[in-house]
């Protein structure tokens, strides 16, 4: 009875922590962006009353609305593009018999373990000569075919009952039109699964278009706030307040999927 | 006008052979069932029909075109599925509706022949539902609905029954009957329920390893199979398959030695042999007997079978004529008439 107890304590506590370290940065984010750099440096974790200061430095140093149209118009392409290149591969590796499926597929899958660093010089000058730099192109294309993703559909195809295939196919269905209206609606969980996590995977993305994308009016938001921070002195107010908008776009992406997320990731076919 | 016809038609997975040549004749608005055990080959050769199978060899003729390589749904054929294969995005209605639409056909006839259909199999309630929301005896029903629609020459259908409690079976075995008389066209069913056989077809196919052993009425197999597989195949319960050696004047068997069963055939001394006998051959006014000692009974209410033991280990099965006052333990004299002997060779063959 008591043991039972104490491991219940054990077990909560446990998890308070976890939720702790999961949650503070969450919050410290937002208490920030409502409080002047200094009261933030000085470790400040109630709310501030610096909140429009923050916001109307933000406004003035960052070009807003033409930064996130760059980060929304890449993470959105790149997601329709990784999401329609990707799941036709994943499609196609589960449903085509062949003989050297396996092996191509496992060879792709080596791949993964290559660093993105590894491929980051070659990508550049791959691009530089095809005169993409500084583009939005150079920036989506290298993600578009992601192993990843491939790999994702092909496991959860193996789910997706061939029975339904052929019945379509005598139904005067062709291949493609299979893949449009039968697989897609029928996979529409590891869609919205997929789409979350390509989603933020490209309005996050650091390295490359840091890299590939030169000029200020280029850039992206991820990229902007790091600039900000590297200032001589930063404006931790003004950066917290641009973090939380940075943040706004995967929130809402992530509760208007959110079920579909929990069913994707179970690998749910309906 | 929509018979099938095959000639030696093979199918292989690489160097794996399923299907080792097959020559079939199915008659215009045929039901014809293919039965035989797990893995023979059943699937496959409804497939190759079907044209979700590439041929690998031979001819397919449905009507008289040859149909190797001709589309799936230009064949003029229906599938329905074990697992009914309905697309679970889509309501009954859209379902039953959809090969029709792909084919370009105008709203008022795709909504006739799905009222249609639904009229035939009473889904008139379910038209809005998703598969999700129904049973899966209305499920199957929807998945025959899909296929009526079409108006197909040829319906075709793998083990559709088979995730179906018992009881639902039955039903739609009746079902499918009625279906058949309705529509009036080709079936082939692909089963391995052989109650379903003898009652649903015109001509039973018994495969075995990619081969067709007999193909004929079912009352044809029943009486007068052509091998030891379709014998102990076709029947249930099944038939007594006793080994014995043919002598000078009868066949002594082995497991009941003092005694020479007459033969109802003729048969060269010293040949080994196999008897086949059906449960329901030993009659009490029959002219020869085996002596047996029952060690089970079961009581049907309508029948009476007695599992019964002659010197050897074989246990014969034997229909008593409702013999309600048996006992196990006791001595039984298993009558029968010696024409009603199957006798097969040692390769399996009919003697006749
Ligand atoms: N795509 C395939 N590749 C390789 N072998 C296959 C393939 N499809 C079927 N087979 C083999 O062909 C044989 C026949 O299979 P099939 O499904 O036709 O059997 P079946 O008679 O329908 O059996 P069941 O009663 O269990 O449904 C089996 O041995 C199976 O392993
Ligand atoms: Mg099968």
């Amino acid at each position: 009875m008591t043991l039972a107890l104490v491991r219940r304590g054990i077990v909560y506590l446990l998890l308070s922590i976890a939720a702790f370290v999961s949650i503070f940065p969450f919050y410290w984010m937002v208490v920030g962006a409502s409080n002047t750099s200094a009261d933030i440096i000085r470790g400040k974790t109630s709310l501030g009353s610096a909140l429009l200061t923050n916001a109307t430095a933000f406004f003035t140093q960052v070009d807003a609305v033409r930064i996130f149209w760059n980060s929304g118009v890449i993470a959105v392409v790149a997601t329709v593009l990784t999401l329609a290149i990707s799941s036709l591969a994943g499609y196609g590796f589960e449903m085509f018999r062949s003989r050297v499926r396996e092996r191509i597929f496992g060879f792709l899958l080596l791949l993964l373990s290559v660093p993105f660093a590894a491929m980051m010089v070659p990508l550049f000058v791959m691009f530089s000569q095809a005169k993409l730099v500084n583009t939005f192109a150079a920036v989506i294309l290298p993600t578009v075919a992601s192993i990843f993703i491939i790999f994702y559909f092909r496991q959860t195809t193996k789910a997706f009952p061939t029975e339904l295939r052929d019945a379509a196919k005598i139904d005067g269905l062709k291949e493609w039109q299979i893949f449009l209206f039968v697989y897609l609606p029928v996979m529409r969980s590891t869609y919205a699964a997929a789409t979350i996590i390509v989603f933020m995977a490209n309005w996050n993305n650091y390295l490359w278009p840091l890299v590939v994308l030169q000029t200020a009016e280029n850039k992206t938001i991820t990229l902007i706030l790091s600039g900000l921070t590297a200032a001589y002195t930063p404006d931790y107010g003004l950066i917290l307040f641009g973090t939380v908008l940075a943040t706004l776009p995967t929130i809402l992406i992530f509760f208007l999927l959110q079920r579909r997320f929990v069913e994707g990731m179970l690998g749910a076919v309906k | 006008m929509s018979g099938l016809k095959l000639r030696n038609v093979k199918k292989s997975f690489g160097s794996v052979h399923v299907i080792k040549g097959v020559d079939l004749d199915i008659e215009d608005k045929q039901f014809v069932v293919f039965v035989g055990p797990s893995g023979c080959g059943k699937s496959t050769l409804l497939r190759m029909i079907a044209g979700l199978e590439q041929i690998s060899s031979g001819d397919l003729f449905i009507g008289d075109k040859r149909m190797n390589d001709v589309d799936p749904a230009q064949r003029g054929i229906a599938m329905v599925f074990q697992s009914y294969a309905l697309y679970p995005h889509m309501t009954v209605r859209e379902n039953m509706g959809f090969a029709l639409r792909f084919a370009g056909a105008p709203k008022e006839e795709i909504a006739t022949r799905v009222a249609e259909a639904a009229r035939i199999l009473e889904l008139g309630a379910l038209l809005d539902r998703k598969p999700g929301q129904l049973s899966g005896g209305q499920r199957q029903r929807v998945a025959i609905g899909r296929a009526i629609v079409r108006h197909p020459d040829v319906f075709l259908f793998d083990e559709p029954l088979s995730n179906l409690d018992a009881e639902l079976r039955v039903h739609m075995r009746i079902e499918i009957a009625r279906l058949h008389k309705e529509l009036n066209t080709t079936i082939i069913y692909v089963t391995h329920d052989q109650v379903e056989a003898m009652t649903l077809a015109d001509k039973i196919v018994v495969l075995r390893d990619g081969v067709i052993e007999q193909a004929g009425s079912p009352l044809d197999l029943y009486d007068d199979p052509d091998n030891l597989f379709v014998a102990g195949f076709i029947g249930s319960p099944k038939m007594n398959l006793l080994a014995g050696t043919a002598e000078a004047g009868g066949i002594r068997l082995a497991d009941f030695p003092e005694q020479l069963v007459p033969s109802p055939v003729a048969v060269p001394a010293g040949t080994a042999v196999t008897v086949g006998i059906r449960p329901e051959h030993f009659d009490p006014t029959g002219s020869a007997a085996l002596e047996t000692t029952v060690e089970i009974i079961e009581h049907l209410g309508g029948e009476t079978y007695a599992y019964a033991r002659g010197a050897g280990s074989s246990l014969l099965t034997l229909a008593t004529d409702n013999n309600r006052t048996l006992k196990t333990g006791e001595r039984y004299q298993a009558r029968f008439n010696p024409a009603s002997l199957l006798v097969f060779g040692q390769d399996g063959k009919r003697l006749r």
